[in-house]
C-alpha cells in the first residue's frame, strides 16, 4: 500500500479568499503560488472516502479518518484506515516542513506487525493506495518545480478561471505538462489536465463540489479520470471540522498504535 | 472430535451473536491454507482452516479486546485459544494494559534480537505470519508518554517458553550432540512463582532525525539449554551415551535499535548483549556439558526503492564472546535477509520475494509469493518455501520445500 501526504489531500485544494490580487495582471507563477500557499486553518479533521472504479465499472472503497495540524514551519498529519477490513487499524503519520529541500518524515503502523516503521518519502510519483492520484497530485508539488504560464482566462462551470500551463523543470518527470483551471479569488483548481511523457492526455481532475466551512473553502467531491486506462478515483470528504484545537498528542507513536 | 468441533463452532457462534447484543465491534478473518511438500512423496505438509476473530469494545477511557482463534487441521484436529485478551486503561500521560498480549519491540524485520518479550511459536519454523509466530503473554504493561518519548515497563508473572514442534514434526530439530542420547524433561519447567517473574523496560523516541529504542530485560531464556548426564558403560568405563535435560536459564539483556532516513534510504539497526546464556560444551571441566557465555546479536539493514520495486536487505550477526573450541555452537552465525516487493494492477496484485541466507553454511530459505485481491478483503496467495543447503538453520530443512496456497476472507 502506498500513502500520501494527508493533510494536503484532506483539503485537496482548500483556499481562503486572498485579498484580491486579481486587480493586477497576475503571472502563471503567482496564480499557482496562490493555490499552493492557501491557508487551511490551524488544524482540521475529516472523513475521506476514496472510491476506485476500473474500466469495467467495478468499485473498491477505502475509508479513512484523518487529522492535521499546522505548527508554522512544520505540519503534522495522521491518517487512520477504517476499511477495507484487511487494512483496518493501519495508520500513517506524516510530518512535513517548509524548509526547501527537506523531505517529509513518514511512519506507518501495520497492525499485523504491531510495529511503527519509518518509511522513505522519496517517491512523489507513486500512486496513493492504488488510486489515480500520485503524491504530487495530492497537492505536494512545490510551484518552484514547474515553469508556469498563464494561457488565458475563461469561464468554467459558471466560475471565472485562470487557465495556467505548468511544465516540469525536471527532465523525465511523469507528466510533460499540466493545465489547471484556477477559480479567481477562491484559488481553487477546478479542473486539471495531465499529459504524459509523450504529450498525450493522461488524466483529468474535476472538482464536483466545494463549500465554505468555518471560513475556509473546502473541496468536498472530486474525481480523477485516467482517460488512457479509463480508471476513475472519486474523493469524498465528510464531517470536515477546522480549528477545533486538536491535541499535539494526536500526532505520536502512541496514537498510531492505539488507533481511534 | 466431532463434538469438540461442534462445541468450538457453537462457542464462536455465541460470541459472534453477542456482537449485536452488546455493541461489540467484530472483525477477523477466515483462511484456508493448503501446503504440499515438493520433495519426497509430495505429501501434504499442511491442510489448515483458520478462524481468527477480534472482539473489541470501549467505554470512555477503557477498552478491551479479545482475539480467539481456531485452527482446524485435516485430521479433524482442533486447536482453540486466545491470541490476545486484554484490557486497556487510558490516562492523560500513561496507559496500562492488563492481560494476554503480544508485545513487539525492535526495528529488525523477521529477526528476534530485542524482540524477546513475547515468545515464539516455532511449530512451523518461521513460516507462519508474524502475528501467529508471536505468542501472547499474560502480563501487565505500563506506558508513560512525554512528547515523542515513551517509557514502557512490562511485568510477566508467568514464564512461557518457545513452543517447539512435536518430535514427529517435519520442523522438529534434534539436539546436536556427538553421542547417542535420550531426553529427560524433568527440569524443563520454570515454576510459577513470583520470584520467577520476567521484567522488561524500554525507552523509545520517535523524532524527525531518528527513531530509537533502548531496552533491558531480566527474563528467562525462551529456548532451553540441554544439560547432560553421562552414562558410563560398565564394561569399559567409557561414556557411550548421555541423558539430555533441557533447562531454562535466567537471561539479562541490554539492547537497542534505531531507524533513520538518509535521502531515499531508510537505515535500520538493532543489537543486544545477553548475559547468562548457557551453551552446550564438550569441555570435560563442565560435568553437565554446558558453559555459560555472554553473546551479542545485532543487525544493520537498509530499505530502498528502485522505481516501484521496493527492496530491503539486512546483515545479522550472532557472536559468542570469550569463545572456546569446546562449544558445540559456532562462534559466529552470520545471516542476511533480502526482500523485493512490487505492486501491480492498482495495488491489487503483489509479487514478493523474501529470503534468509546463512553465510556460514551457504544455506538459505527463499520465499516467493504472489498475492491477488479479488475484491477488497478477499485474497488469494500462491507461494513457495524453498530451503537450500545441507546444514545450518535453513539447510537442515532441505527436504521441506513446499508450495502452498492461502485463501483469506477478512471482515
Amino acid at each position: 500500500m502506498k500513502f500520501a501526504k494527508i493533510l494536503l489531500m484532506t483539503m485537496l485544494i482548500t483556499v481562503i479568499g486572498f485579498e484580491s490580487q486579481a486587480q493586477e495582471k497576475l503571472t502563471g507563477q503567482q496564480i499557482i503560488e496562490n493555490v499552493y500557499y492557501r491557508e487551511i486553518g490551524n488544524d482540521a479533521t475529516s472523513d475521506l472516502t476514496m472510491t476506485l472504479i476500473n474500466s469495467r465499472g467495478s468499485e473498491r472503497v477505502r475509508e479513512i479518518k484523518q487529522f492535521s495540524k499546522d505548527y508554522g514551519k512544520e505540519e503534522k498529519s495522521i491518517m487512520f484506515f477504517l476499511s477495507p477490513a484487511d487494512v483496518r487499524n493501519t495508520s500513517f503519520m506524516n510530518w512535513s516542513y517548509d524548509e526547501a529541500g527537506r523531505d517529509d518524515d513518514q511512519w506507518i503502523y501495520l497492525p499485523a506487525l504491531k510495529k511503527v516503521k519509518r518509511i522513505s518519502s522519496d517517491s512523489k510519483s507513486d500512486y496513493f493506495m492504488g488510486s489515480d492520484f500520485t503524491y504530487d497530485d495530492l497537492g505536494d508539488r512545490h510551484p518552484s518545480e514547474d515553469t508556469h504560464k498563464l494561457l488565458r482566462e475563461e469561464k468554467l462551470n459558471g466560475e471565472d478561471c485562470y487557465v495556467v500551463e505548468s511544465i516540469p523543470k525536471e527532465k523525465g518527470y511523469m507528466y510533460s505538462r499540466t493545465v489547471t483551471w484556477v477559480v479567481k479569488d477562491k484559488w481553487i483548481g477546478m479542473k486539471k489536465e495531465f499529459y504524459d511523457e509523450d504529450g498525450d492526455h493522461l488524466k483529468t481532475l474535476s472538482v464536483e463540489k466545494y463549500d465554505k466551512i468555518d471560513g475556509y473553502w473546502v473541496i468536498l467531491h472530486s474525481e480523477m479520470h485516467n482517460v488512457q486506462k479509463d480508471h476513475r478515483t472519486i474523493m469524498n470528504l465528510k464531517n470536515v471540522q477546522i480549528n477545533i484545537g486538536i491535541d499535539d498528542g494526536m500526532f505520536t507513536e502512541r496514537m498510531m498504535k492505539r488507533g481511534l | 472430535m466431532v463434538t469438540k468441533l461442534i462445541k468450538a463452532t457453537l462457542m464462536l457462534a455465541m460470541m459472534t451473536s453477542m456482537v449485536s447484543a452488546q455493541d461489540l465491534f467484530l472483525s477477523g478473518y477466515a483462511r484456508t491454507y493448503l501446503g504440499a511438500l515438493t520433495t519426497g512423496e509430495s505429501e501434504y505438509s499442511i491442510i489448515q482452516n483458520t478462524f481468527d476473530l477480534n472482539f473489541e469494545h470501549s467505554r470512555g477511557d477503557v477498552y478491551f479486546k479479545v482475539n480467539p482463534f481456531l485452527y482446524h487441521y485435516s485430521e479433524d484436529e482442533l486447536e482453540l485459544g486466545f491470541r490476545q485478551a486484554y484490557m486497556d486503561l487510558y490516562f492523560d500521560s500513561f496507559d496500562i494494559r492488563i492481560g494476554k498480549q503480544q508485545i513487539v519491540w525492535g526495528k529488525g524485520d523477521g529477526v528476534f534480537i530485542t524482540d524477546i518479550v513475547s515468545p515464539k511459536d516455532m511449530r512451523e519454523f518461521l513460516l507462519p505470519e508474524f502475528s501467529e509466530i508471536r505468542v501472547g503473554v499474560t502480563s501487565l504493561k505500563f506506558n508513560y508518554y512525554s512528547g515523542n518519548s515513551t517509557f514502557e515497563l512490562v511485568w510477566i508473572p508467568v514464564f512461557t517458553p518457545t513452543q517447539m514442534p512435536d518430535e514427529n514434526s517435519i520442523w522438529s530439530i534434534k539436539p546436536s550432540y556427538p553421542l547417542p542420547y535420550s531426553i529427560d524433561y524433568s527440569n524443563s519447567d520454570v515454576k510459577n512463582k513470583l520470584s520467577n517473574s520476567e521484567i522488561f523496560a524500554k525507552y523509545s523516541l520517535l523524532s524527525s532525525e531518528i527513531d530509537f529504542e533502548i531496552m533491558a530485560g531480566y527474563s528467562w531464556d525462551d529456548d532451553p539449554t540441554f544439560h547432560s548426564d553421562k552414562i558410563l558403560n560398565p564394561a569399559n568405563g567409557n561414556v557411550d551415551s548421555v541423558i539430555l535435560k533441557p533447562e531454562h536459564h535466567r537471561l539479562t539483556t541490554l539492547g537497542g535499535s534505531f531507524s533513520t532516513t538518509i535521502g531515499p534510504v531508510v537505515l535500520r539497526g538493532e543489537g543486544a548483549y545477553y548475559n547468562g546464556k548457557h551453551f552446550q560444551s564438550t569441555n570435560p571441566k563442565y560435568l553437565d556439558g554446558t558453559e555459560e557465555k555472554d553473546y551479542i546479536h545485532y543487525l544493520l539493514g537498509i530499505d530502498y526503492s528502485i522505481g516501484d520495486l521496493k527492496l530491503s536487505t539486512q546483515f545479522i550477526q550472532q557472536a559468542i564472546l570469550d569463545y572456546n573450541d569446546y562449544l558445540l555452537k559456532d562462534e559466529f552465525e552470520n545471516t542476511m535477509t533480502f526482500l523485493a516487493s512490487m505492486d501491480f494492477l492498482r495495488e491489487t496484485l503483489n509479487v514478493e520475494l523474501f529470503s534468509y541466507i546463512g553465510l556460514e553454511n551457504g544455506d538459505a530459505l527463499v520465499r516467493p509469493k504472489v498475492t491477488y485481491d479479488f475484491i477488497d478483503g478477499f485474497q488469494i496467495q500462491l507461494g513457495a518455501n524453498l530451503f537450500f543447503g545441507d546444514e545450518g538453520q535453513f539447510g537442515r530443512f532441505d527436504k521441506n520445500d513446499m508450495i502452498y496456497t492461502k485463501i483469506k476472507y477478512s471482515f
